[in-house]
């Protein structure tokens, strides 16, 4: 939201008093001066079908956040600062909601593609790939199987209705694979004691945690005893831990 | 001839700019020659461990060192933060969860602010 000089002086003379004053008006005015740029970056999210008064909403939040931690001594402009900040919380609403945030589309391919090479190529060598072998073998560079592997990341968070990444189907949703009836879940409650964070975890992500954490398996020899892919298992656990800090922190 | 190769990386203490972070480790334990398991392990220690730091984003910075050793990668992330903020603690969790994905792990702080350093071996 261009200002005019005059206009960026007087903000920054703001952010100056509010830093030393934290003076509620000062504050106020602040915002009000920058809501039009959390308006501008809601709207740029506004085609994931959430209605824009909602996003404006969460924009309107990031950018409160931003308004307090901003420290003008700092050689960064407030808009720079404040869009880290009101985009991240429209990516957490999104998450949250279930939404994932999307890798590129290629990427996301050969994510997918990885998870059944990974679990043929285990096979074949008796131990997980390096990513050399694996590059060699999906025919793509080793940069873009880590960055396939991030964009995994980005996957796992992913709504429960969204296709299981390197499950055995590929339409088959993550839903699907956290059954309340599945036998080797048997005691999940018991070890969901260890903490009450666990114990609001899907038993099977629970399962999982414990399989790793706790017994020390490794994420390709739970994918076997599971009997799902060890992507599948990767973005489990990384979504678990994740929920888990998110937990924690309320 | 023993190497030892250093890469420093200075981000945002915001979650969206871990995934460099991320990505930087990954890129040298993958030199390393480090299995899709252990890259796995070293992505996600990492970001239990960033996190522990910036919590939902800070402002100010996350200093990176990353040593490449012959058969580890040892990882060093400090947060220059802007007026103190609370003590970082690792939660009895997050303790077991490092212990399982990283050969070693400390969290502490001094005067300078909070910080963490991890080593994780090549297996095999």
């Amino acid at each position: 939201m261009p200002f005019d000089p005059e206009e960026r002086a007087e903000l920054k003379r703001k952010f100056v008093e509010f830093a030393e004053t934290r003076d509620a008006s000062v504050r106020d005015q602040l915002i009000e001066a920058h809501l039009g740029l959390a308006e501008y970056l809601a709207r740029r999210f506004s085609n994931r079908g959430e209605p824009l008064d909602d996003l404006v909403q969460v924009a309107s939040v990031g950018l409160v956040k931003a308004v307090d931690r901003f420290d003008p001594e700092r050689a960064v402009e407030f808009s720079t600062y404040a869009t880290h900040t009101i985009v991240g919380e429209l990516k957490r609403h999104f998450r949250d909601k279930g939404w994932a945030v999307r890798a590129p589309r290629r990427m996301q391919e050969l994510y997918l593609r990885l998870g059944k090479l990974v679990a043929s190529l285990s096979q074949e060598i008796g131990r997980s790939p390096t990513i050399p072998e694996l590059a060699t073998e999906a025919g793509v560079t080793e940069e873009e199987v880590l960055e396939a592997m991030e964009a995994g990341q980005a996957y796992r968070f992913a709504s429960l209705d969204a296709p299981a990444p390197g499950g055995d189907d590929d339409n088959e949703s993550l839903g699907a694979h956290m059954g309340e009836d599945d036998p080797g879940l048997a005691g999940a409650e018991d070890r969901a004691a260890l903490s009450p964070l666990i114990a609001t975890l899907a038993p099977r992500e629970q399962m999982i945690l414990h399989l790793r954490f706790f017994e020390g398996l490794t994420q390709s020899e739970i994918a076997e005893r599971l009997d799902i892919s060890q992507m599948h298992v990767s973005r489990l656990l990384a979504r678990s831990l994740a929920q888990l800090r998110e937990a924690a922190e309320q | 001839m023993e190497s030892s190769d250093e890469v420093r990386l200075a981000v945002p203490a915001m979650p969206e700019f871990l995934r460099l972070a991320r990505v930087t480790a990954s890129g040298l334990a993958s030199r390393l020659g480090f299995s899709f398991d252990e890259v796995e392990d070293l992505r996600l220690a990492i970001d239990e461990l960033c996190y522990s730091l910036i919590g939902r984003g800070r402002a100010g910075t996350v200093q990176l060192r990353y040593v490449v050793l012959p058969e580890a990668l040892e990882v060093e992330g400090r947060g220059e933060f802007d007026g103190g903020g609370p003590q970082p603690v690792l939660t009895e969790l997050s303790e077991r969860i490092l212990d399982a994905l990283v050969d070693e792990h400390d969290l502490s702080a001094d005067g300078d602010g909070p910080r963490f350093r991890l080593l994780k071996r090549r297996s095999g």
